[in-house]
């Protein structure tokens, strides 16, 4: 009986390693559980095509949009098995919306997170010929006019509205939000002057760019590369970056040699210039973290995202 | 004269042979696509994208450009041969248009939409040419408060919508409105009437729900007539428009341009609201209304001219202001983006010949994609000729690959035979499936931004009434409720009058 255990026992130790060895032999899915071309879609296309020289195997891009990111993340860990030739981008929603809703997965528990890439720019916009000519000025302005600013965003329980609220707790005040459906109506409604100010990724760019919309502030750790002149949000005082930061995970209990040898695969992806020209165009800077880091942030994020959704009262009922 | 130079500068682009050929690849791609059943442009484009990586900027978006107005084109042919929308915007294209084919005029009806396509299209761009500026400045006048009460305007011809009972197309509306509502409430993010399923949190498809109700219903309620098949035949003869076509079909073109036009510039369903107002209005304007619905070829002419218009119109805000109105051009605004450019105020100034370029191969396209259509008319006609165990199974796996082409998902296979059922039990008892789509567009445009103008007001209804756009808008709206009823009452009137 001993004998078959320990048999059955090597039996599984030569399988593996040959296993590890040999990983990965065949394609390997991503999942993008945005829409093809959006610009997430891009940068994580430009990704895939950057890493799969790298890791020896094509990868495919799955396109599986829905339940603002998160319908993706949820089927791969549903249904993918762990070995490596699925894996997901990982969204912020994936830490949020289980606190704002019942979702069927947990993203401290269904996930082996890989690796951490990028995250979005974005920043608070007004029409050129607004009397406010700095983000401190439209804060001053919510003080003492509570609840009259109204920004849209591109939607309610965006990390736009998220942040923008935090912002108001922060400095003791009140705004208003105005969800649009999407990016591409925010820029026409700060532009037709239907509301005060747009929070959103750079849709903006051309309009600001133009002279037509002022760009006040930026969420990111650092000034951006394409508006040098406007300030961070810590730097008008608030003292906070966001970014909407994304990752890869795949299914949780994934062999941790085929975590290293994809990790190793998208770290070389990320310094491809292929890679590099194709996220700047998008306004993202790379922003690497390496697995065991990128695990411990997962924790802390979703800590965090419980926290502040309790705070601004979102939370499900 | 600085137009005309523009003008030459762009066909200097667009007449490159490799640029001509991209435009005829686009073009061609987009007939396809526009007669499949569900596959429509944005499948089509988001899978072509990471090709145009490795051609020039203008060959790119000439092609893909191509690929939208072409599908347009291409989306009435099976709305007119079998009942089957090629995509939203030919929903009322198959009430007066598979009459007229059952009528064994399908070419008369393919016809007037390819020339209807063609002159709207036309005059699209010309309107492009002119007025791009001034008319995306209009554009973004209108707020939440001014697409209120637009919305509520094109929930207002549903009356138009129907040839039966009132109160059965309301009733339709009324589910429309119900299916609109399921996903995350885009105020409060909060999911209604998704039963905690993930799959309806971002709410139905449109794409599965009207091939459900048109395509499969009419496989259904086929299959039960068993043998007796509809002569459909046609004379060679009688393929194209005739003198007396060309007459009842020339005002309602030039009125879908124009009305198609406008509404593309403004964000959200430009293209399918366009369509339906164009149908109401002609049905209004005509002679003789009874003849919607039974084949009239006006009631053709008028949506496919205005849906055309709109696809035009849509190229307005995105390369004037960045603002892409629709997914589509949300796809076209990423295909600039991967190639370096910025479409907004600035393009034109510093872009000419890509700006004017893609202007001119729009001409170009639309004379491509008649010479292309017209032929093509004789041999969709056959396409009536085969047999229906071939033809309905076809047309079966056609919706099949084209639902699953927009998500991905099986799911949606699923959701497109359920509406299929109930589609088919919908004809059985004499409701109209047109007037739930309508709903079904609208519902959620109109409760997002009845929501948005009063945050905007704080909660002042007044808002509605006060902002001149939204006033008019909602005036119009009101004449067209009341005014069925006011023969009626002009006749009560005459009736009193003799009475006395």
């Amino acid at each position: 009986m001993m004998r078959v255990l320990l048999a059955a026992a090597a039996a599984v130790l030569v399988a593996g390693s040959a296993w590890a060895q040999a990983f990965p032999t065949k394609a390997v899915t991503m999942v993008v559980p945005w829409p093809a071309g959006g610009s997430t879609d891009i940068a994580m296309r430009a990704l895939a095509e950057a890493s799969q020289k790298h890791l020896g195997q094509p990868i495919v891009i799955d396109n599986k949009p829905g339940a603002s990111g998160t319908l993706g993340p949820a089927t791969m860990a549903a249904t993918a098995k762990p070995d490596g030739y699925t894996v997901a981008q990982m969204p912020i929603t994936v830490f949020r919306l289980p606190y704002m809703q019942k979702t069927v997965f947990d993203p401290a528990k269904d996930f082996t997170y890989v690796i951490h890439i990028t995250g979005y720019t974005f920043g608070v916009v007004v029409k050129a010929d607004s009397p406010h000519k700095t983000f401190q000025d439209l804060m001053t302005f919510a003080k003492d006019n509570p609840g009259k600013v109204t920004y849209a965003t591109p939607g309610a329980g965006t990390s736009l509205h998220i942040t923008m609220e935090q912002i108001a707790l922060k400095g003791g005040f009140k705004w208003t939000q105005v969800p649009f459906r999407g990016g591409a109506e925010t820029s026409a409604a700060v532009l037709g002057g239907h509301v005060v100010a747009t929070a959103d990724s750079t849709g903006w760019a051309p309009l600001v760019n133009a002279g037509e919309l002022r760009l006040l502030v930026t969420w990111g750790a650092t000034r951006t590369k394409n508006w040098p002149a406007v300030p961070t949000l810590r730097e008008t005082g608030i003292d906070m970056v966001s970014n909407s930061p994304f990752g890869i995970a795949g299914p949780k209990g994934m062999d941790p040699k085929a975590v290293q040898v994809l990790h190793d695969a998208f770290r070389k992806g990320m310094q491809e210039p292929s890679y590099l020209a194709a996220i700047e165009k998008l306004d993202m800077a790379n922003d690497y973290m390496n697995t065991a880091d990128y695990a411990k942030y997962v924790l802390a994020k979703i800590a965090e995202e419980k926290d502040i959704i309790e705070k601004l009262g979102l939370a499900q009922k | 004269m600085d137009l005309l130079s523009d003008l030459a500068l762009g066909f200097s682009v667009a007449l490159q042979p490799i640029n001509l050929l991209y435009c005829f690849l686009g073009v061609f791609i987009g007939t396809l696509i526009g007669v499949l059943p569900g596959i429509g442009p944005v499948a089509a484009m988001s899978l072509l994208l990471p090709v145009t990586f490795s051609i020039t900027p203008e060959a790119a978006i000439i092609m893909l450009a191509g690929i939208y107005y072409g599908s347009m084109y291409g989306g009435s042919t099976t709305a007119i041969l079998v009942n089957i929308p090629g995509e939203a915007a030919s929903v009322v294209t198959c009430l007066d248009g598979y009459q007229m084919a059952r009528q064994g005029r399908a070419g008369p009806a393919l016809g007037i939409s390819a020339f209807g396509s063609f002159i709207a299209g036309t005059l699209a761009i010309v309107g492009l040419m002119f007025l791009a500026p001034s008319l995306a400045r209009f554009a973004v006048k209108f707020g939440p408060a001014e697409y209120f009460s637009l919305m509520v305007l094109g929930l207002s011809i549903l009356v138009y919508l129907s040839h039966g009972s009132l109160l059965k197309a309301l009733a339709m509306a009324a589910v429309g409105l119900v299916l609109g509502l399921i996903g995350i409430d885009q105020i409060n993010a909060m999911p209604r009437l998704t039963f905690g399923q993930l799959e309806l949190v971002d709410g139905l498809g449109l794409v599965p729900l009207v091939m459900g109700l048109f395509g499969v219903a009419e496989i259904l309620v086929n299959l039960e007539r068993r043998v007796v098949r509809e002569v459909f035949d046609t004379k060679l003869g009688s393929l194209l428009p005739t003198r007396q076509d060309w007459r009842e079909s020339a005002a309602p073109i030039a009125r879908g341009s124009v009305l198609g036009f406008l509404l593309g510039i403004l964000p959200g369903g430009g293209a399918v609201l366009s369509s339906f107002i164009s149908y109401a209005m002609e049905k209004r304007l005509a002679r003789a209304p009874e003849s919607f619905g039974k084949g009239a070829i006006a009631g053709v002419a008028g949506p496919e001219s205005a849906n055309n218009a709109a696809a035009g119109g849509g190229f307005i805000p995105l390369m004037t202001l960045g603002i892409p109105p629709n997914v589509v051009m949300a796809l076209l605004l990423g295909a600039f983006i991967v190639h370096g450019l910025q479409p907004g105020p600035l393009l034109i100034v510093q872009k000419p010949d890509l700006f004017w370029g893609i202007v001119a191969s729009m001409y170009i396209g639309n004379v491509m994609l008649l010479v292309l259509n017209l032929p093509l008319i004789g041999i969709w006609v056959q396409v009536l000729r085969v047999p229906y165990a071939i033809l309905f199974p076809l047309i079966l796996l056609f919706c099949i690959i084209g639902v699953y082409s927009v998500s991905n998902a099986i799911f949606d296979i699923y959701l497109m035979l359920g509406f299929g059922v109930l589609g088919y039990v919908m004809k059985k008892i004499g409701y109209e499936p047109a007037p739930l789509v309508l709903a079904f567009v609208l519902g959620p445009l109109l409760e997002n931004n009845l929501r948005k103008a009063l945050i905007l007001s704080q909660g002042e209804f007044a808002t509605f009434v006060t902002r001149p756009i939204s006033a008019v808008c909602l005036a119009i709206a009101f004449v067209l409720l009341i005014s069925p009823l006011l023969p009626r009452l002009r006749q009560r009137r005459e009736e009193l009058a003799k009475e006395e």
